[in-house]
């Protein structure tokens, strides 16, 4: 993947990393007991919340009154920036498999049968409880 | 013995417990490398989370399969943005971008010819106006000069007209006894008397 080039304009005022890569994560924003996270390409040695290259969405965590937690994305610049080789966290990768962008991450088909798994269990349980009561 | 409070950016907590009214930020890791392990931590082994080896393997190959589609979504997304980054510089795009160039600076071009020509018909009527206005005031001027030299010519004959009619009254040297005579015989008297309302006396005193 070739390397993203800083766009050498006030050079002296921008900082130029060896070996870094692009990345698109997500930046926390909000207020207390109440986040809200960008999501953003930016570099991989920046701090999380500072100087981002391009924001190419957002994703609020808690949901609203209709249930639905939102989340927005710029296609276009995301296959851009996907295309100069940036990396994805995992918790945007998440994102975009359920939104089908890419495909389903493997770790969300997991959790989601663990849970279900949980659920029959439970329910079995809740059965045998049952049946031992009837018969008592 | 435990750390020092680093500044974080993380929010502060109060530990509100009534031994210990202790201000402790929400940093991870009270404890530096040399402080002991707490007696309730002293028996503890810890044990990494159980795996499941049949959910392992279908998770390994259900990464796998994840890895190589993201791998060809990437490179199809390059493929993609130098195509059309080819296309934006050498391919249709540019061509086409050409001829609307060219199509526009040709009428541009067109409606400036027509401009100029409007222009150019304008000035020209316009400096036509202005020669016969010239020539005019040319002419009049000629007249009034021809007038003005005309009436100079004349005032100049008058003159000389009335300079000959004084001239019969000039003494000259044959008139010169008989005038001489003439103002001896006619003494005139050129004192006068006069008042502040204007009252003019010729009559005076004075004789000889």
């Amino acid at each position: 993947m070739f390397m993203h080039y800083v766009f050498v304009s006030a050079s002296f005022l921008l900082k130029t990393y060896h070996g870094g890569h692009v990345v698109i994560r997500l930046a926390l924003g909000g207020a207390t007991n109440r986040p809200f996270y960008r999501i953003v390409a930016a570099y991989n040695k920046r701090a999380r919340d500072s100087k981002y290259i391009e924001q190419l969405g957002s994703y609020d965590p808690l949901p609203n009154i209709h249930n639905e937690k939102l989340v927005a994305f710029n296609y276009e610049r995301i296959k851009y920036w996907i295309a100069c080789g940036a990396h994805t966290t995992k918790p945007v990768a998440k994102l975009l498999g359920l939104a089908g962008f890419f495909p389903l991450h493997p770790m969300t088909i997991t959790e989601a049968e663990r849970r279900q798994k949980a659920a029959s269990i439970e329910e079995v349980k809740t059965d045998s409880q049952e049946q031992v009561e009837e018969a008592l | 013995m435990l750390r020092a409070l680093s500044r974080c950016h993380t929010p502060v907590v109060r530990l509100l417990s009534p031994r210990t009214a202790v201000l402790v930020e929400t940093v991870r890791g009270r404890k530096s490398r040399t402080d002991p392990i707490a007696k309730s931590k002293l028996g503890r082994i810890k044990t990494p989370p159980p795996v499941d080896p049949v959910e392992m393997v279908v998770l390994k190959e259900r990464y796998t399969e994840y890895n190589l589609i993201l791998r060809a979504l990437r490179l199809e997304f390059k493929e993609q943005m130098l195509r059309k980054k080819y296309e934006e510089e050498v391919g249709s795009v540019a061509e086409e971008r050409t001829k609307r160039e060219a199509e526009e600076h040709r009428s541009l071009m067109a409606l400036n010819d027509a401009e100029n020509l409007r222009m150019r018909k304008i000035r020209a009527q316009r400096m036509q106006k202005e020669a016969e206005a010239a020539e005019l005031k040319k002419r009049e001027a000629a007249i009034l000069r021809q007038q003005e030299l005309e009436s100079y010519i004349k005032e100049k004959e008058r003159q000389i007209l009335l300079l000959q009619e004084e001239a019969k009254d000039f003494i000259t040297p044959d008139n010169l006894d008989q005038r001489i005579e003439e103002a001896l015989d006619n003494p005139k008297n050129y004192n006068f008397a006069i008042d502040k309302e204007g009252r003019v006396v010729k009559r005076t005193a004075f004789q000889q």
